[in-house]
């Protein structure tokens, strides 16, 4: 989850959220030296002495500032197409659960070894227990198995919703009538939080994710249909 | 529970919210944004650059004593050599990081099949004795 005054991008706990951190780094860098050249060219414009205004043939500046812009876009555009179609990929996944949003609760279903359904509503304060998150935690977590493909089915029973978990870098709409699909692999065990990403009502903001993925062989011997 | 510390033996530093927040607020972000500290490679470019800014810009006053072309220089120079030195260190990070996967693959293959008759080892031991 992220810390408190967190900007930045969680740590990542699927390889395709590592991939947008080596981008995000990449563009961040590319950012970074636009900006110092824009903060140096209006350095150079508030204390220059020159004060010709009717300059009016500028071919060489105009073909730099025309080409070069250009070659930043390729430099983006490539990593980041590569890292979109990834995202697309759907590598043969093992264990398929769906989710389907409601104003204000998530419910997810297993549907693939049995007819495991069941709702996920966030704790309300007064009943949280030391140590609980406060507008994170929710009654029955998303249980799933660790360095397995998962496929995530995600729909809408009444608005528009959207499940989203940052560090494995998901974010899908959950849009009544429509089923979206998104496909993930964990690479390392935890707790891990998201918060529903699209606007759909009063309470909004009260209805978190919360996936806890356990190594595979706990996850076979079936403590997720003891509920 | 952790035991009490010894005479002599510092305290153990306890995390907190406090402490948690100030470290966060302690990494530097050049321009507000760019964390040199946490993103791989940027302190190797940024500090590259500034020596070849800082070479390219006194060599070339050196050269001409102009003032403002020489700073012109030397901020071309910056950038061009943070983003070389950038691009050169990522690729070298990318092929690093692609060694580590398939080291830690073949660990996990080799701790699976040592001793079965799927270990590479025993194979090849049984091709060359052959």
């Amino acid at each position: 989850m992220a810390h408190a005054a967190q900007v930045g991008l969680q740590d990542a706990t699927s390889p395709i959220m590592e991939e947008l951190i080596i981008f995000h780094d990449h563009a961040l860098m590319i950012i970074f030296l636009i900006c110092f050249l824009v903060l140096y060219a209006l350095f150079l414009t508030l204390t220059t002495k020159l004060t010709n205004t009717s300059i009016s043939d500028a071919q060489e500046m105009e073909t730099v500032w025309t080409i070069l812009p250009a070659i930043i876009l390729v430099l983006i555009a490539l990593p980041s197409l590569r890292i979109l179609y990834m995202t697309d990929e759907v590598n043969d996944p093992s264990f398929t659960i769906k989710s389907i949003g409601h104003q204000w609760y998530w419910t997810y279903e297993y549907t693939d070894y049995g007819g495991l359904i069941f709702n996920s509503y966030m704790l309300p304060p007064l009943f949280l227990e030391p140590g609980d998150l406060r507008l994170l935690d929710v009654d029955n977590r998303v249980v799933l198995p660790v360095e397995a493909p998962v496929r995530m089915m995600i729909t809408s029973q009444d608005v528009l919703h959207s499940w989203a978990v940052p560090t494995l870098g998901l974010k899908t709409d959950a849009i009544p009538g429509r089923l979206n699909q998104t496909t993930f692999t964990a690479t390392r065990p935890g707790v891990y939080y998201g918060q529903c990403s699209e606007i759909c009502g009063a309470n909004h903001s009260f209805m978190p994710i919360v996936l806890e993925l356990i190594p595979l062989k706990i996850f076979e011997m079936g403590p997720v249909f003891t509920l | 529970m952790a035991a009490a510390p010894e005479p002599g033996e510092p305290e153990e530093r306890k995390a907190s919210c406090t402490s948690l927040h100030l470290s966060y607020w302690k990494s530097v972000k050049l321009l507000g944004f760019l964390d040199v500290e946490n993103t791989p490679c940027a302190r190797h470019s940024i500090l590259y650059g500034s020596l070849g800014s800082a070479v390219a810009g006194f060599g070339h006053f050196l050269f001409t004593s102009r003032i403002r072309r020489s700073c012109d220089v030397g901020v071309g120079g910056f950038i061009l050599v943070t983003l070389g030195c950038w691009f050169h260190c990522r690729y070298n990070y990318a092929k690093q990081r692609i060694q580590e996967r398939i080291a830690r693959e073949e660990i996990k293959k080799k701790i699976l099949y040592e001793g079965t008759h799927l270990d590479p080892e025993r194979k090849h031991n049984g091709s060359s004795s052959n």
